[in-house]
């Protein structure tokens, strides 16, 4: 019992090499499936051609003078806009996933790794996934459609700071449905942004919506930050009433959903669903 | 020696019943412990209660001075955990692997601790092979060069040696031995291999239905079982069979 023990790096920079190994690992995996990068660049792609088409043939029918035209700016906006909210959630949705997948999730739980350090890792590779999709949508409204969404100004950054925090919120409940429900909760990564982005006021405000359907919308609070954004096209100010809104339902999402997985968690301990990936 | 791990009154109720029912555990600094019993005994849902991975209905855990759940990072960086059934991460590359592994373990050279690893279980060449490329036999290998680079306090193997061949778990076997006799390092070792285990363990747990049906060294508790040797004791166990008598564990 003489040797040596292995080296450590002190407590304070463990975390942030526990973080980078996670978000390290995560590249190796977008390396090495080249059909991971579909979500970064063909869906982007896809979905900018068809709501910039559907728009351009609106403003077509609607004549050169019609509102019809400011239509196809709001629905090239909102595209762009709205990949920050889905690249964001799928990145760290499908992230977590990976590590069920491979079952390596037993592993890394006998690990000093905290769950929220693995979360975070994930994030913090996925915000690369998320400049690769958004760079990709902006450059297809660009190219296609003569939009160029950086015209819109600075203001357009609290607004997507805001939509990626509610990317992450949203990753955040679809990982604890998954930590309860096993792989089968997994489509929920992808069906939920179907939800979302019809009520969420991606490109329409909520008086467009049914009747019904306006009070769920007008409590999501991507409905304010997009209203934010179309406020933005239109030319005018930064509405900060709409933004504050935006930015403070966001908080409480997210804490609500950091809630949820820390529920979810206890639950997944506390049953042993761990043997369900082992 | 100080206790590496002390678990006590650790119970674990599922629906189908108690799959774990009072079972106190101590490993001290460099003991070598094998957890043994039928299948459904309950050692994997006593592993797993260890190491912090499910919750015990009642009981505590403490690992290196660390108390779970609330300790559970730091006691963690103090144990190394591999089993035969884990797999590994198929876009990998070995060393990209225990290099991650190495830094979740918050090592300054996880690189350098890597190719010693591999060294010390003459694996050397795998380092730059895919998980992919690897036998069943190579990837549990890895899986114990990854659980042991960290000089860890406590090593707790499930099944090690249930994919490899004599040659390799006699590599397996030294590798460990001599982890243990250089570092202090305990084992906690899990196995249905009983003449392994008999080279292995100094000391066995078996449990029988969620509790220790005994406790203390292979030969001592096949003598008190009225058997020649472990597997008699574990065939004698899986039957279904009471012991002649409740078998306290050797240790107070």
């Amino acid at each position: 019992m003489t040797a040596t023990r292995a080296l450590r790096v002190p407590v304070g920079r463990a975390r942030w090499l526990r973080i980078s190994a996670v978000a390290r690992r995560h590249a190796y995996v977008l390396r090495r499936s080249p059909h991971r990068l579909f979500d970064v660049t063909v869906w982007p792609i896809v979905d900018t051609v068809l709501f910039g088409s559907l728009g351009v043939f609106f403003a077509r029918q609607g004549g050169p003078s019609s509102a019809a035209q400011a239509g196809v700016a709001y629905l090239l906006s909102g595209i762009v806009l709205w990949h920050v909210v889905y690249q964001a959630q799928i990145a760290v949705s499908t992230g977590f996933m990976e590590e069920t997948w491979s079952r390596n999730l037993l592993s890394l739980m006998v690990t000093p790794l905290k769950e929220l350090e693995l979360v975070a890792g994930i994030a913090v590779f996925g915000l690369v996934k998320l400049v690769l999709g958004v760079g990709v949508v902006t450059l297809a409204a660009f190219a296609l459609y003569a939009f160029d969404v950086t015209a819109l100004g600075l203001g357009l950054l609290p607004v997507a700071a805001v939509l990626l925090m509610g990317g992450w919120a949203i990753a955040l409940v679809v990982i604890g449905l998954i930590l309860r429900y096993g792989n089968g909760a997994e489509a929920l990564a992808w069906g939920i942004m179907f939800v979302v982005m019809p009520l969420g006021g991606v490109f329409y405000p909520v008086e467009a919506l049914p009747a019904a359907a306006r009070p769920i919308s007008e409590v999501l609070p991507t409905t304010h930050a997009f209203a934010a954004g179309r406020s933005l096209v239109d030319g005018g100010p930064m509405p900060w009433g709409e933004l504050g809104l935006a930015a403070a339902g966001t908080l409480v999402a997210t804490l609500a959903a950091l809630g949820f997985l820390a529920w979810m968690l206890r639950l997944f301990r506390r049953r042993g669903y761990i043997t369900r990936y082992s | 020696m100080s206790d590496v791990l002390r678990a006590r009154g650790l119970v674990k109720a599922y629906r189908r019943g108690r799959a774990v029912d009072g079972v106190d555990l101590t490993v001290r600094q460099g003991e070598r412990v094998a957890l043994l019993g039928p299948n459904g005994a309950g050692k994997t849902t006593t592993l797993l209660m260890c190491l912090g991975v499910v919750e015990p209905d009642a009981g505590t855990v403490e690992i290196a001075g660390h108390r779970l759940p609330k300790g559970r990072s730091a006691a963690m960086a103090n144990v190394g955990f591999a089993a035969g059934y884990l797999p590994l991460p198929e876009r990998l590359r070995v060393r990209e692997y225990l290099r991650m592994f190495g830094q979740l373990y918050g090592l300054a050279d996880p690189d350098g601790q890597a190719v010693r690893g591999l060294e010390r279980f003459g694996i050397a060449r795998l380092a730059q092979a895919m998980g992919t490329e690897l036998s069943s036999g190579q990837k549990t290998l890895i899986g114990i060069v990854k659980s042991t680079m960290h000089d860890p306090d406590l090593l707790v193997l499930d099944e090690p040696t249930a994919s490899l061949d004599p040659d390799v778990a006699l590599r397996v076997r030294t590798g460990l031995a001599d982890l243990c006799q250089e570092r202090g390092t305990a084992l906690l070792v899990t196995s249905h291999n009983m003449v392994e285990v008999e080279r292995i363990a100094e000391r066995v747990v078996f449990l029988s239905d969620g509790r220790v049906v005994a406790d203390g060294p292979p030969a001592e508790v096949a003598a008190r079982f009225g058997r020649d040797d472990l597997e008699a004791v574990f065939l004698h166990l899986a039957a279904g069979r009471q012991a002649p008598e409740h078998v306290e564990g050797a240790r107070p």
